[in-house]
């Protein structure tokens, strides 16, 4: 397994599975590799165009594989890329490439290698964990005189196909450079990322991605396993960013939970507000009006499903984000909106009765550990919503590790008709209490009949 | 001369597998040939029991064993008697059931035979509980099938729900068959199916109290009913294996229910963190069905309000225990 995380949101028949994948290299990823014949040899062997081989000379002193190491055990548990960004010895990666040394600082230790093969330990200064970066510094306080990479000014825009160069240290085989294009930014994105249509892959993460300047554009994240050069960045101005506020702090302490769960209370609000702001879309159904999110930080995919044997006919709506918080152990901070609507005149009242109930029933909750979430603690009734009867679940789970965010979800079903009827269900990870009962209430009171022409 | 007693050595059931009739006292019970009634079984010894009469009437003494002898339920050792008194006494001598009457002791009146067979009596009987349960069946295949589907999963169901209720009954059978000589089939097949039915009511009348009056622990706690069904069906099938020990099967049956109870509310706190069976309400019914009145949504964001307390004290009570278990496994790594 090269991935970390990955997940799927397809439906069944769609040609729409999405699997974004972080690029760490974990130990795992280690077995399945396949072994280089030769030692690598990145810049002989890779056919690259003559600037690409310039980026590269110039970049090669500023480069690190950032090691996560099993204390007294020396061997690696997952590697990244990162690089320079001052002379007193800053680094700019991934979170996700040092979430484990974040996390479990017991158990692992943070080394930095550069191309010339020496090894230093690290340690973290600040994460920001809502775009996936964190900032290192050399551990030797007397260490000094690195070669470091500017960032690209935010005022020179990029225009779409600019050629750009994406490096990094891809599956512990050797530092590499990757040519690729600038595709703009990825849309619906909850945070912006950059489009590179380039490849990127696993223990690239943190890499810099370089403009034909030899200046950082962005931060090697991520890339779609179901596509084809589909690749991730986040934008440079967030690593800059991270630098100014955080070169002269003191190293974190660690485990970081606090920070996180501190990141993560800002990403809520901010989730909230925005997706409370934004409305619904209106006209969803003939008769009701049912909640479906505008397709701004959301996907929305449907699918019409008849009975091939006189049953049951459903139309189904499945909104997600793509954006997830990376957590260490999970991924959380996520809105997912989805229904179904049922038509069942063919099959009469009693039996589409018990096809509806079985509908209802069939709801999962993610089975998270139990040191990491409470189980479900749900409340229960029928919702008068200007006449038109619900049957209202609301279901929360608590964070252990995040004291006061909360897992929320709500499963509506409709119960004014005998032979059809409209199912939905809303889920938000990792809110606060007042924000999941706003949330929740929210999504509830979007149902309505169609006001009458 | 008369018999003044009868002393039988019994079946693990109760019937009498020989009998001595005794013509004079001591009647001498042992292992050794000059007994009146010779028992081969190692666990009894040489000489094991007499039993005679003095002035006070008829006794039973122990002769010169380990194991000694149970009088009903009174224990006796090596040495010890007891008066037989004024009816027919049950005597347990190493692995062997005796009966001793003696002449005096007043005869019991005839039993009816089978007096297990009267829950449900005669053949109607029977016949509209076959067509209650079929046409449950059908129903049921009829909810869970697409028209199109329906007549094929008739066909599919009642092949298999006959096998079933057959192989079920003939288990029965053949347990009763051997520990009592009847097979007792037609209360075996009553058994099973009035179980069936009770358990489709008790489940169908808890989905719909449940749904109708907004009371989700009805369905939650339904499997409390669950367990006292199928401890009532084991005990009316045990009642034709074992037709001479209702108690101790009655207190077996309830036994059974109640640890079936306590195992599941413990199995549901260990893995769902909750005593129930179901996370929330899942029958939803025809809507012409409900009566609970709708709430308004800020009435219903209250109860939601109120589930905070637990969910807090649940992340900070477990919070401990997950540590433990990370450093467990930190440990066990290294």
């Amino acid at each position: 397994m090269i991935s970390m995380r990955s997940f799927r949101t397809g439906l069944p028949g769609l040609i729409r599975a999405l699997a974004l994948v972080l690029c760490t290299a974990s130990a795992a990823a280690q077995t399945s590799a396949p072994k280089p014949v030769a030692p690598p040899d990145p810049p002989a062997s890779a056919p690259v165009s003559l600037s690409a081989r310039k980026v590269y000379e110039q970049a090669r002193s500023q480069l690190v594989q950032i090691r996560t190491v099993l204390k007294g055990q020396a061997s690696q548990t997952s590697v990244g890329s990162g690089f320079m960004v001052s002379a007193q010895g800053h680094m700019i990666t991934n979170f996700h490439v040092v979430a484990e040394a974040a996390l479990q600082p017991e158990r692992h230790d943070l080394v930095s290698v550069t191309a010339d093969g020496r090894e230093a330990p690290v340690k973290i200064l600040m994460l920001d964990v809502l775009h996936d970066l964190a900032l290192l510094k050399m551990a030797d306080p007397k260490a000094a005189n690195f070669d470091a990479l500017s960032f690209r000014p935010e005022t020179q825009k990029l225009a779409q196909g600019e050629r750009m160069y994406s490096l990094g240290n891809p599956l512990d085989v050797g530092f590499a450079v990757i040519e690729g294009n600038y595709n703009g930014l990825v849309e619906r994105s909850f945070y912006p990322q950059i489009f590179f249509a380039g490849s990127l892959s696993a223990g690239m993460s943190g890499g810099p991605a370089l403009d034909q300047e030899g200046r950082v554009i962005g931060v090697n994240v991520a890339r779609r396993v179901d596509g084809e050069q589909v690749s991730f960045l986040v934008p440079g101005a967030f690593a800059s960013e991270l630098l100014a506020r955080g070169r002269d702090a003191t190293p974190l302490a660690l485990p970081a939970w606090p920070v996180l769960a501190a990141q993560m209370m800002g990403h809520q609000q901010l989730l909230t507000d925005r997706f409370i702001a934004q409305g619904w879309k209106l006209a969803t159904h003939p008769r009701y009006q049912v909640p479906v999110p505008p397709d701004r930080f959301m996907r929305c995919w449907g699918s019409s499903e008849p009975s091939r044997t006189g049953g049951l006919d459903f139309e189904r709506s499945d909104c997600v984000m793509d954006t997830r918080i990376f957590m260490g152990e999970f991924t959380t901070g996520a809105i997912a909106v989805r229904h179904e609507s049922y038509d069942g005149r063919k099959l009469g009242t009693l039996r589409f009765a018990a096809r509806y109930a079985q509908s209802f029933r069939n709801e999962h909750f993610d089975r998270r550990r139990p040191d990491q979430q409470t189980r479900p603690q749900c409340h229960e009734d029928f919702v008068d919503r200007n006449g038109l009867p619900l049957r209202a679940v609301v279901c929360l789970r608590a964070y252990k590790k995040l004291p006061q965010l909360y897992d929320v979800s709500v499963l509506v079903a409709t119960l004014d008709q005998p032979k059809s009827g409209v199912q939905g269900r809303f889920d938000a990870q990792g809110v606060s209490y007042p924000n999941a009962m706003k949330l929740a209430q929210h999504y509830l009171e979007a149902y309505a009949w169609v006001p009458s022409r | 001369m008369g018999a003044v007693a009868l002393i039988e050595v019994l079946e693990r059931d109760g019937t009498p597998r020989h009998g001595v009739a005794v013509s004079q006292w001591p009647l001498r019970v042992g292992r050794a040939l000059d007994n009146d009634l010779v028992l081969d079984d190692p666990h009894i010894a040489a000489h094991h029991l007499v039993v005679d009469r003095d002035e006070n009437g008829t006794f039973v003494q122990v002769g010169d064993s380990i194991n000694g002898i149970v009088l009903g339920t009174q224990r006796l050792a090596s040495g010890e008697r007891r008066p037989v008194g004024d009816a027919p006494l049950a005597i347990t001598a190493g692995r062997m059931h005796l009966r001793l009457r003696l002449a005096e002791h007043a005869l019991a009146p005839e039993l009816r035979l089978d007096p297990a067979r009267s829950l449900v009596q005669g053949l109607p009987l029977l016949g509209l509980l076959v067509l209650l349960a079929a046409a449950l069946q059908v129903f049921n295949i009829y909810l869970d099938s697409d028209p199109d589907g329906f007549v094929r999963a008739l066909g599919s169901n009642a092949i298999s729900a006959i096998v079933a209720v057959l192989a079920w009954c003939g288990v029965w059978t053949l347990l009763s068959k051997l520990f009592t000589r009847q097979g007792h089939f037609g209360w075996h097949l009553r058994v099973v199916l009035i179980a069936v039915l009770a358990w489709e009511l008790v489940s169908g009348a808890t989905q719909l109290l449940a749904f109708s009056l907004s009371w989700p622990w009805i369905s939650d706690f339904r499997f409390v009913l669950g367990y006292a069904v199928a401890a009532a069906t084991l005990y009316f099938h045990m009642l034709a294996v074992e037709p001479y020990r209702h108690r101790r099967v009655r207190n077996a049956a309830i036994g059974m229910a109640v640890a079936g109870t306590l195992l599941s509310l413990w199995f549901n706190s260990q893995n769902a963190d909750r005593l129930g069976s179901e996370l929330y309400m899942s029958h939803l019914f025809p809507p012409a069905l409900r009566i609970a009145r709708p709430v308004d949504t800020p009435t219903f964001m209250k109860g939601v309000a109120d589930l905070q307390a637990t969910l807090d004290a649940k992340a900070k009570r477990k919070e401990d225990a997950g540590d433990d278990e990370g450093e467990g496994g930190g440990d066990a790594d290294e």
